[in-house]
């Protein structure tokens, strides 16, 4: 049993983070910022060619974790490559001692920087989820016996603040029934919207760890709104972020994840949080949310 | 219908060999109504290619009026009968329709030289006279019984079968934000049509089989055979 899968069984509020391959072979400043979130954090989500960038893999990256002594989650999306891939590199994953994979559709390829790049989609996060429970049963998508199973623990994501909410939560409860063992959500910065969601996920009795993304800027908080899917910054934080004077913005970034976290801690399993180059905050935010 | 649109003058224009004879070929049917191979536009590409120094012999748009190129028989037999001479003398054929057009054409012509002046980009629903839209992405297994008659092949930018993805925001697509969601628009109409419960099934993974090109239908009595790598697939269609 991997270290998240054991600390969600046991109930205390889990914090898992996440780092970003670079685009390149020079791992140094990723594995530094995995270094930094050690003993944080249970686990540490890799990414999968983040915003459809040509980068480094996911899991040649959590396996440089898994030789460190850190547990990662290997982020496995749906754009770039088919079923037998897909599946591939689930029983890769585990060869290489992964044993956590959060299962996702994938920023769509326009949004990258080369939006010429084919768009695979050959199966969706449901179908992935699927079919990666169908290989925890030790047989492929097809029904063909394998040679030695994996017992990988199984996640998905879920857009707590999608207006409208239905659609998530009919697809969210897909991946249940598909195998999905827990959830990280996508950014949360309105506690009251997100008890909405929780009010209304609850009844799927699966982990939800709230999704978390460090704010640098206001700035970037509008970039993001126009150019990063799945993420919605209100205005009212745009606005606290604007009136912060440039030497006080890390400061109130901390402050700004903590508080969400202080609030929204009742209503779920843990945090996820996406420091998006910031890690060096995590231990501060961890410890300002009162949860080291 | 496949709409078309007609590649630029300057990529044509390129194609021909100095003094190569060429007849100009287009479409009565789809063609016609995209304004890519009509009999304006074929006239017009001939008198534009003369205008270049391009040896063209002559032009013709099939008849009877809305007949499509794509009817082998109708077309040989017009190229043949009615514009034999050019046929011919000409030395290759520019063709302004869809890929199933041009083929025709260098069925109809035996082999010989066909030139594409139109790039062919999707089956689409003519809305009006001025607008053509993509419903429809041709893929052999309908599924639009389960998501209130809209195709999440087509209109969901990531064809998920299973959707939404995350990325939507205020029903608007993560690719576009002037685009509509697609299974926005599916959830939408599914409610609508109280059928909302459709949503909830799970919807298995494509035959890619199916998709898989060359494809053919064989019509016999009665009945029709589509063939393609997924095998052969007859349907008895009359009692």
């Amino acid at each position: 049993m991997s270290s998240l899968q054991e600390a969600l069984r046991d109930g205390g509020f889990t914090v898992t983070g996440e780092i970003g391959p670079p685009k390149g072979v020079d791992l140094e400043e990723c594995l530094k910022d995995a270094d930094r979130l050690r003993g944080k954090v249970v686990a540490i989500n890799v990414t999968d060619l983040q915003s459809a960038v040509m980068r480094v893999g996911s899991m040649a990256v959590c396996a440089k974790l898994v030789d460190r002594g850190l547990e990662p989650v290997y982020q496995l999306t749906c754009r770039d490559r088919n079923r037998l891939a897909l599946q591939s590199d689930l029983l890769s994953a585990w060869v290489l001692g992964i044993r956590n994979v959060l299962c996702l559709t994938g920023d769509h390829p326009v949004l990258g920087d080369d939006s010429d790049a084919k768009p695979v989609y050959d199966l969706d996060s449901v179908q992935l989820l699927k079919a990666a429970s169908s290989l925890n049963l030790g047989q492929d998508m097809t029904g063909h016996d394998l040679d030695g199973k994996p017992d990988l623990f199984l996640g998905a994501v879920v857009t707590p603040t999608a207006d409208p909410l239905e659609p998530q939560l009919i697809k969210m409860e897909k991946k249940v029934e598909a195998g999905a063992k827990f959830f990280q959500t996508q950014a949360v910065y309105e506690p009251d919207k997100f008890e909405g969601f929780i009010n209304q996920a609850q009844r799927f009795k699966v982990p939800i760890l709230v999704g978390i993304v460090v704010l640098k800027s206001a700035a970037m908080a509008k970039f993001m709104n126009e150019n990063v899917a799945g993420i919605s910054v209100p205005d009212s934080i745009i606005t606290e972020m604007q009136e912060t004077a440039k030497e006080d913005r890390k400061k109130k970034a901390v402050e700004i994840a903590a508080r969400t976290i202080r609030q929204v801690r009742p209503l779920c399993q843990g945090v996820h949080i996406m420091p998006l180059g910031w890690d060096e905050l995590v231990p501060e935010i961890v410890e300002q949310a009162g949860l080291s | 219908m496949h709409a078309t649109i007609q590649k630029p003058l300057d990529e044509i224009a390129g194609y021909f060999k100095p003094g190569e004879k060429v007849f100009v070929v287009g479409c009565d049917n789809c063609a016609a109504k995209c304004h890519s191979g009509g009999i304006p536009e074929t006239e017009a590409m001939a008198d534009r290619l003369k205008a270049r120094g391009v040896n063209v012999v002559g032009w013709c748009v099939p008849q009877p009026p809305g007949v499509s190129l794509c009817k082998l028989a109708n077309t040989k037999k017009v190229l043949q009968e009615q514009y034999g001479d050019q046929v011919n003398d000409a030395d290759s054929f520019l063709v302004l329709a869809c890929g199933q057009g041009f083929h025709t054409v260098l069925d109809a012509t035996d082999g010989g030289m066909v030139h594409p002046g139109c790039d062919t980009i999707f089956g689409g629903e003519t809305v009006s006279d001025d607008l053509i839209n993509e419903y429809c992405s041709l893929c052999g297994e309908c599924v639009v019984e389960y998501t209130g008659g809209l195709c999440p092949v087509t209109l969901c930018a990531k064809s998920l079968l299973n959707g939404p993805c995350g990325g939507a925001k205020n029903g608007k697509c993560e690719v576009d934000r002037n685009r509509d969601c697609g299974w926005q628009l599916i959830y939408d109409r599914l409610r609508a049509l109280q059928r909302l419960d459709q949503m909830r099934e799970y919807m298995p993974p494509k035959a890619h089989s199916k998709w898989s090109r060359p494809r053919s239908l064989h019509l016999g009595t009665g009945e029709a055979t589509f063939s393609s790598l997924a095998g052969e697939h007859t349907v008895v269609n009359h009692d």
